[in-house]
């Protein structure tokens, strides 16, 4: 898993059925230290995540399975919403 | 498997009702690891009570899964294991190509052996 930042949400017309009503979140993967990378991933949301949120991001057909179901065509899902995070022992 | 370090804890009230139990660390590889995104950490559930700052081993995938005993968990990393002790040889170190995933020659062990 990492951590990221909601950053948007997306819409789309023509879409692949597996993707149908699905809520699809645009996530920026941040460091641990919190600041946000250049890179961003389109995750679908298994919890009630917005913009904003920080949240937990696992990867894979597995987790797909198990958390929005398995006809769903991302391996990217919101599993968690960050409340707060320690770093220590840097 | 990856080895890694602790650096932190991260709360989640909501979640996965499957990880409700899971305590979560934040552990920084110590090498350059792309899992999937240049991050330089992961979220690892934990099972062996490891503590911020510890040396720890982190197992990815299917595997991660399977140790925690449940194949039910939506998570993808799993530690396994807190390190007592390494051993290395700088010089095998520097050989270009170390494996699936590592850009470079391995970064920031030397601070393991501190």
């Amino acid at each position: 898993m990492i951590l990221g930042r909601v950053v948007g949400r997306l819409w789309a017309t023509r879409q692949a059925a597996g993707l149908t009503g699905r809520k699809m979140l645009l996530i920026r993967p941040e460091t641990a230290a919190g600041r946000e990378t250049n890179r961003l991933v389109v995750a679908v949301d298994g919890l009630a995540a917005g913009p904003g949120d920080r949240v937990i991001v696992a990867h894979g057909s597995r987790v797909r399975d198990l958390t929005v179901g398995a006809d769903v065509a991302d391996k990217d899902i919101v599993i968690g919403i960050v409340d707060g995070h320690e770093l220590k022992g840097r | 498997m990856i080895l890694g370090r602790v650096i932190g804890h991260v709360w989640a009230a909501r979640r996965d009702a499957r990880l409700q139990r899971a305590k979560l660390l934040v552990v920084r590889p110590h090498a350059i690891y792309e899992p999937a995104f240049a991050t330089r950490h992961l979220v690892a559930t934990d099972d062996v009570d490891a503590g911020v700052g510890d040396d720890v081993i982190v197992c990815l995938g299917a595997p991660a899964r399977a140790s925690l005993g449940d194949n039910n968990m939506p998570v993808d990393a799993a530690v396994l294991g807190v390190v007592d002790r390494i051993e290395w040889r700088p010089d095998a170190m520097q050989a270009p190509g170390a494996g699936p995933g590592i850009k470079r020659p391995l970064g920031g062990i030397e601070a393991v052996l501190k």
